[in-house]
């Protein structure tokens, strides 16, 4: 029917395969009518929305998943349309105010309220209250966040407000003070590979622990990416047996060259043949800050003990500039020349200014 | 004074005259003017130094007209009153005697008679002219000078206007020194327009080819060849075929001019619609239509001729139907309308009048509608040295002490600007100042310097100021040397900094690559940097006033990449080429989020793979290598059970993410499966597929593609009839066990199952949809905010309605399909075919 990612999904606490404490921890908190508002985080693939809809169901019954896909449009104060998917059911509304870029703030304060002004209608719910869920809330703006933190106060009794994160870091405190932070941490390796045996008792079939261990060190604790990759493996050779071959993402292989261009060759030419590459990743959508880190990552890898501290300073120096600006590009590049001048520098160690 | 010498040169000009139109553009092309081109030709020819005397004039603009009446309108009194004595109504003989004894017997209605070199006759066909009849005396003032003195007149006045040919002889006489310099000089006939005269006879020639429908003259056998491409034989009222034309040029070169004079010189009244006047469709019906369909302007006897200038700054032109210049050029189309209705169209006549456009842009986007239908001729600069000449020629008439150098230097920094060199001139002499160069250097500051192009702002921050650019500046060494304010003004007069700070990124990367020092280009990116911040911070919170800071970050690029004999700077794309296909890609990923928001176990429940990143980091690379396995291209009715299973499980994969294969034909003329949405860029990267995923061979995605075709019908039945047996059917043959799904079957009932078909595209979703409504309709659905759920009525209730028939009426049906694997397989007893 549908991909594995989504078929073996857990749809109740119980059912989810690690983090047991934190399942009854919710549960708990589902059950004691006293629910607050909590701050979910975690690195990507962890299993935070997993938890968040689990933890739903406990709350409301069957009956958050009957779900609607709304496309809302606000209207900024520059007068400019905002378009948003709301993904809402009858107890719960789940929106991602980063598709709004600048204009988040207006997301928040328009819908926010106009759900929390409202009480349940549904005599038989649950619960007294509805959901909130905000994904992404590590990229709401400062104005968004200052705009949620009177609102999760003052309309406690008909709202709760569910936050997902990648990192709490870019998050306000009073937000953090306000919510109940609930970490969830990648799996381990062996957390992982049950899952995926899980997968493959499910479907009858013979899954060798080399091959399950294989890919979950690759996902990295990402158990997203382990699923597809497994799902992907076993499209490709339906018997897993043999040494896998594991495709890395075709982004990620494209940056892995460029780090390797760079380390190779410092010259203007090499400038000119990296800027190339990088048009090319940008212009896969891909998004400059991720490809920042993960050539930055590989370049490490590659330079000398001495150069890694630095090179690693100035891809954060960089991230923020290009934070900053528009053109990520102008910055991409302004980071790669600066590599490869600290890398000449050290390779000949002299100090060229003097031939200035 | 004899008369044979006045034939040729007076009246006959260098060629043999045949007929009216021929005389009129033989006087166009012909060098020596001739004194009244007109197309109401002469009146009378009262005396042979009068008419002598015109043509040595003729250069000049508004004396010319001075001394033009006096002998005509004398002539004209002396004929009324002698054809009233004599009766007189023959012809007018053009023989030395008649005309020396009866030069003022003309009759209005007769012809001109004339003999050519050759001996031939031709004859002039005249127009009644309405003279006001003079008050004094009709004979006195004729004969009052002397011939000799008059002689001796026109000897003095040929030689100055030898000297000076656009003579003033006397420019203290004149009180026109109110009048702006543009309008005193703007040429008032043919032969006084400067320049290009291969577009002013070409403009000519198309007005004239309006001859035959406005005058209703026949066209000349002569030139009816020429004519021909653009002739309309089937047109009733002989119209040329192209009944518009634009005109497009640089500012200032006497576009304008050039229609006007040509308009008179024709014989039309021109009727101007300018940027000033209100230019609306409305305005079309209003005012322009009138004005075409009456013929003439009231009070005027001359047809119209409507000049519309500076169309390209006419709104609504693009995809606006009701744009000017859409209802426009619909005039020219009003006749086919009218022979399809005949009684509907009455008022709407013909357009029967000439249209002239003028504009600076041709590829103006308003103009889009305008080019296809229009007869396009382009105005380019004249050549500088007739500029210069007819400048120093003004200088003169003006008193003003102007230097060619100096005229040349203005004509070059005007970049042939006729009007602005003028303009600039009275400026000068409004301060009673000689013309020298630096002078012109100081008043022409800030001229025309919107018309500099990014590349060029862009080699003069990359290359050091060349001698010549020194020198057509006219900058010092001193000056030469700061470059801040000479560069950051460019840069600002562009008004483009994206622009000029994207070719610096381009390009300053190729300057000093011999230098192993890296330092310069970090210095650069130091500057790009900044520069993006700032201009990123203006525009996000609208504080334009940091604008005024950016074109010193761009200048700093002259002092760290100037390089004598560097490469030149070339338009560089590569930016924006990447932005379209970033565009593209953008499109692509919708599409894909909008098939994967559609799959899932319900609606919405894959939304966890497209949120954020994910849908392009792990997503788009992983997916492709799913739907790509190894599979042999086989028959599907061959494969082995394993394959079969890897198939079906592909197609159901492809099937719920709203992935097709879409068959179409190469550029090499073979067939191929394209991926719809082509999610295949995501792992292509220079041109190349990932090398860890097999190539899908044209067999394989054949079979793939029939497979899915296969699975959309099924599902298209089942979606009809709603019937469960035929869905277990399917999910039987799936690669998974079939409990789980029934399980999950059972538990979401009916509802979610039509959710999940609402997949399919097209009308069968919306299909699905009201059946969906009918399913609930017992249970009113209240959405999250307790409000009821009203469905988005896509298709009208008559529709649904013919849906709902269409249920009844369907009975269920098995379709076999010879060879697919869609045909619904039943246990036939053996007895039953006996």
């Amino acid at each position: 029917m549908s991909l594995w990612v989504d078929r073996f999904r857990p749809k109740t606490l119980d059912e989810l395969h690690y983090h047991q404490s934190l399942s009854t921890r919710l549960k708990a908190l589902a059950s004691s009518g006293d629910f607050p508002h909590i701050l979910f985080y975690g690195p990507s693939g962890a299993g935070k929305k997993t938890r968040i809809s689990c933890t739903l169901r406990q709350l409301f019954g069957s009956g958050v998943e009957k779900l609607k896909i709304d496309q809302r449009v606000f209207v900024s104060p520059s007068r400019r349309k905002i378009e948003i998917n709301v993904v809402q059911s009858n107890y719960h509304i789940e929106i991602t105010p980063s598709e709004a870029g600048n204009f988040d703030r207006v997301i928040i304060q328009e819908l926010i309220k106009e759900i929390a002004q409202t009480q349940q209608v549904d005599v038989s719910a649950k619960q007294r209250f509805k959901v909130v869920v905000i994904n992404e809330a590590d990229t709401l703006s400062r104005d968004a966040q200052a705009a949620l933190r009177r609102t999760m106060e003052k309309y406690m009794s008909n709202l709760r407000i569910i936050l997902c994160a990648n990192s709490t870091s870019r998050l306000i405190a009073p937000i953090k003070s306000r919510c109940l932070l609930i970490r969830v941490a990648a799996p381990s390796t062996e957390e992982m590979q049950t899952v995926l045996e899980h997968v493959a008792k499910k479907l009858k079939f013979d899954l060798p622990p080399e091959a399950s261990c294989q890919i979950a060190e690759d996902a990295a604790g990402n158990m997203r990416k382990a699923l597809l990759v497994f799902e992907t493996l076993k499209m490709q050779s339906p018997d897993l047996s043999g040494p896998l071959n594991i495709a890395k993402p075709d982004w990620e292989t494209y940056c892995h060259k460029i780090a390797d261009l760079i380390v190779q060759e410092q010259s203007p030419e090499r400038v000119m043949q990296v800027r190339a590459k990088f048009y090319e990743l940008l212009s896969h959508c891909i998004p400059p800050t991720i490809i920042l880190k993960t050539v930055a990552d590989r370049v490490v890898e590659r330079v000398d003990e001495a150069l890694k501290a630095d090179v690693m300073h100035w891809a954060a120096f960089y991230e923020l500039r290009m934070r900053m600006g528009n053109k990520k590009i102008y910055h991409l590049e302004a980071w790669v020349v600066k590599i490869m001048c600290l890398y000449k520098h050290f390779t000949y160690n002299i100090d060229m200014s003097e031939f200035d | 004074m004899t008369v044979d010498s006045f034939l040729p040169t007076g009246l006959l000009g260098p060629k043999p005259i045949v007929s009216p139109p021929a005389f009129v553009s033989n006087g166009l092309l012909g060098d020596s003017s001739i004194p009244t081109l007109d197309t109401e030709p002469f009146t009378c020819i009262s005396d042979a130094p009068h008419s002598q005397s015109v043509p040595h004039s003729s250069d000049n603009t508004s004396e010319d007209d001075a001394p033009s009446p006096g002998p005509l309108a004398s002539s004209q009194d002396a004929f009324l009153s002698v054809s009233d004595i004599l009766g007189l109504k023959s012809n007018f003989k053009e023989n030395p005697e008649s005309c020396t004894a009866s030069r003022v017997l003309i009759h209005p209605r007769a012809s001109l008679r004339a003999t050519t070199f050759n001996g031939k006759l031709v004859f002039i066909p005249r127009k009644p002219r309405v003279m006001i009849p003079q008050k004094s005396s009709p004979m006195a003032n004729l004969l009052d000078v002397p011939i000799h003195r008059l002689m001796d007149e026109l000897s003095v006045s040929a030689t100055s206007s030898t000297i000076t040919p656009t003579s003033k002889p006397d420019a203290s006489h004149r009180p026109l020194d109110d009048m702006l310099w543009v309008d005193q000089y703007r040429p008032q006939r043919f032969t006084e327009l400067l320049g290009n005269e291969r577009v002013a006879r070409e403009v000519m020639a198309w007005v004239k080819q309006w001859d035959w429908c406005v005058f209703g003259k026949r066209r000349n056998k002569k030139r009816h060849r020429e004519d021909d491409q653009n002739y309309d034989p089937e047109d009733e009222y002989h119209r040329p075929r192209e009944k518009l034309l634009l005109i497009s040029g640089p500012p200032g070169l006497g576009k304008t001019t050039l229609t006007h004079v040509i308009a008179a010189q024709a014989g039309y009244e021109a009727v101007e619609i300018n940027a000033s006047d209100t230019r609306s469709a409305q305005s079309v019906e209003d005012r322009v239509r009138p004005i075409l369909e009456s013929g003439s302007t009231i009070g005027s006897t001359k047809p119209v001729l409507l000049i519309v200038d500076e169309i390209d700054g006419a709104t609504g032109g693009g995809d606006n139907s009701n744009g000017f210049v859409q209802k426009l050029v619909s005039l020219t189309f009003d006749k086919p309308k009218k022979k399809r209705n005949v009684g509907a169209q009455k008022d709407k006549r013909p357009l029967l009048r000439p249209i002239i456009c003028i504009c600076n842009d041709l590829n103006a986007h308003s103009l889009a509608k305008l080019r296809p239908h229009a007869h396009q001729i382009r105005y380019t600069r004249p050549a500088d040295i007739h500029i210069v000449k007819r400048l120093r020629e003004i200088c003169a008439l003006e008193g003003l002490d102007a230097d060619t150098s100096a005229l040349s230097t203005l004509v070059n920094v005007a970049k042939g600007d006729l009007r602005g060199c003028l303009n600039t001139l009275q400026f000068i002499k409004s301060r009673n100042e000689d013309v020298t160069e630096e002078l012109i250097r100081r008043a022409t500051v800030g001229m025309k310097e919107t018309d500099v192009t990014a590349t060029a702002v862009l080699n003069e921050i990359f290359a050091p100021l060349s001698r010549k650019r020194i020198r057509e500046l006219a900058i010092s060494d001193m000056e030469e040397a700061r470059y801040v304010n000479r560069l950051s003004r460019a840069v600002e007069a562009l008004n483009n900094h994206p622009n000029i700070a994207n070719g610096c990124f381009a390009h300053y990367m190729n300057c000093h690559r011999h230098e192993a020092n890296m330092t310069r280009y970090e210095t650069a990116n130091e500057w790009l940097g900044t520069f993006d911040i700032i201009s990123s911070a203006m525009y996000a919170d609208g504080d334009f006033g940091l604008q005024a800071y950016l074109p010193y970050l761009l200048v700093s690029f002259h002092p760290l990449c100037r390089e004598r004999a560097g490469k030149r700077v070339e338009r560089d794309s590569t930016d924006w080429d990447n932005l379209l296909i970033k565009r593209t890609n953008e499109n692509i990923l919708k599409s894909l989020y909008d098939g994967i928001c559609a799959s899932g176990r319900n609606t919405g429940a894959n939304r966890h793979l497209i949120m954020g990143q994910v849908l392009q980091l792990e997503f788009a690379p992983y997916i492709n290598r799913i739907i790509s396995p190894h599979l042999r291209p086989v028959n599907s009715q061959i494969i082995k059970p394993a394959e079969r299973a890897l198939l079906a499980r592909l197609v159901e994969i492809t099937v719920s993410l709203e992935l097709r294969f879409v068959q179409e034909r190469a550029e090499d003329g073979q067939m191929v499966y394209r991926l719809d949405p082509p999610v295949d860029v995501f792992v292509t990267y220079d041109g190349r597929r990932a090398p860890d995923i097999a190539i899908s061979r044209y067999a394989v995605r054949h079979l793939i593609a029939t497979e899915i075709d296969a699975s959309l019908v099924t599902r298209q039945t089942v979606a009809v009839e709603n019937v469960r047996p035929v869905h277990k059917k399917t999910a039987a043959r799936e690669f998974d066990n079939a409990e789980d799904k029934t399980v999950d079957a059972e538990e979401q009932g009916p509802l979610e199952r039509t959710q999940s078909f609402a997949s399919d595209p097209g009308p069968l979703s919306k299909r699905t949809r009201t059946e969906k409504h009918v399913d609930i309709a017992d249970k009113p659905p209240v959405d999250f905010f307790g409000r009821p759920v009203t469905i988005p009525k896509a298709a009208p209730t008559s529709v649904s309605k013919a849906k709902h028939q269409m249920n009844r009426v369907f009975q269920t049906t098995y379709r076999y399909r010879e060879g697919n694997s869609a045909a619904v397989r039943k246990a036939v007893k053996v007895a039953s075919f006996i």
